[in-house]
């Protein structure tokens, strides 16, 4: 198994994977402190795709996977993932001006 | 396995993390899972009953394993403090500056003394010291000699 070297290969790869064979698919991080290093891993029992990383830029890009992740995995792999991919730059705005509670 | 709420299970997450910062590793699976035997899931199709698909995500760090799942429902509020624990605690990951920085620390480095070069000297560099050095300061020098 080779690491994957660009992020946007591995999310498009990983996010192709699971649609095809959402049954047996799943999608590990594995996070170690004291070395620093992030890996993430999604496989179908047949293929498996990695990535490997030390930058806090990509633990940023992780989180939108991770809400890709979610929502395909919670409500089906049919469902719209546009709003989860392209959300985090529109919640970071209110959270600016935003003070209160949000629910 | 455990299986918690989805809170508890936050909760004892953020203590795995805590407990393996010095040394160890934190394993968090996610995956689509009906929470249904085969057989009954085999039944239940048979049936022509709709399954109800939840996401299990499980943590482990090699000695305790938590799990939960997430119905349609709350994945999203889930997934929110989720993402919030985990900026918490990915703390030891490389800064985007951080690489920035230490490149400019290493050319400093590389370049120092370099001011004082005379028009006399020869330049044997590497492609990196060179490409952050101006042109004119390059003409100071008669030969540039460059790895390949």
């Amino acid at each position: 198994m080779v690491y994957i070297k660009s992020w946007d290969e591995f999310m498009e790869r990983s996010i192709q994977m699971f649609r095809a064979n959402p049954e047996s698919s799943r999608y590990v991080m594995k996070y170690r402190h004291c070395d620093g290093k992030l890996v993430l891993k999604v496989t179908d029992n047949l293929e498996c795709l990695k990535f490997k990383t030390d930058q806090a830029q990509d633990a940023k890009r992780m989180e939108k996977l991770n809400n890709i992740f979610f929502t395909l995995m919670a409500r089906g792999p049919e469902a719209d993932i546009t709003e989860a991919s392209t959300k985090e730059p529109a919640e970071q705005q209110p959270s600016k001006k935003g003070r209160g509670r949000r629910q | 396995m455990v299986l918690l709420q989805p809170d508890p299970f936050l909760n004892e997450l953020t203590s795995m993390y805590e407990r393996n910062k010095e040394k160890g590793s934190v394993w968090v699976t996610l995956k689509r899972s009906p929470l249904a035997s085969k057989v009954k899931m085999n039944k239940m199709k048979a049936a022509g009953e709709a399954i109800e698909y939840r996401c299990l995500v499980r943590a482990t760090d090699g000695k305790r394993n938590i799990s939960t799942s997430l119905s349609a429902k709350d994945h999203q509020r889930f997934q929110a403090s989720y993402a919030t624990l985990l900026k918490a605690h990915m703390d030891a990951l490389k800064k985007e500056g951080a690489q920035r920085q230490e490149e400019n620390h290493r050319w400093r480095e590389e370049t120092s003394g370099f001011e004082e070069a005379q028009p006399w000297q020869v330049l044997i560099g590497s492609k990196h010291v060179c490409e952050r050095i101006s042109f004119d300061f390059l003409k100071t020098f008669h030969f540039v000699v460059l790895p390949p």
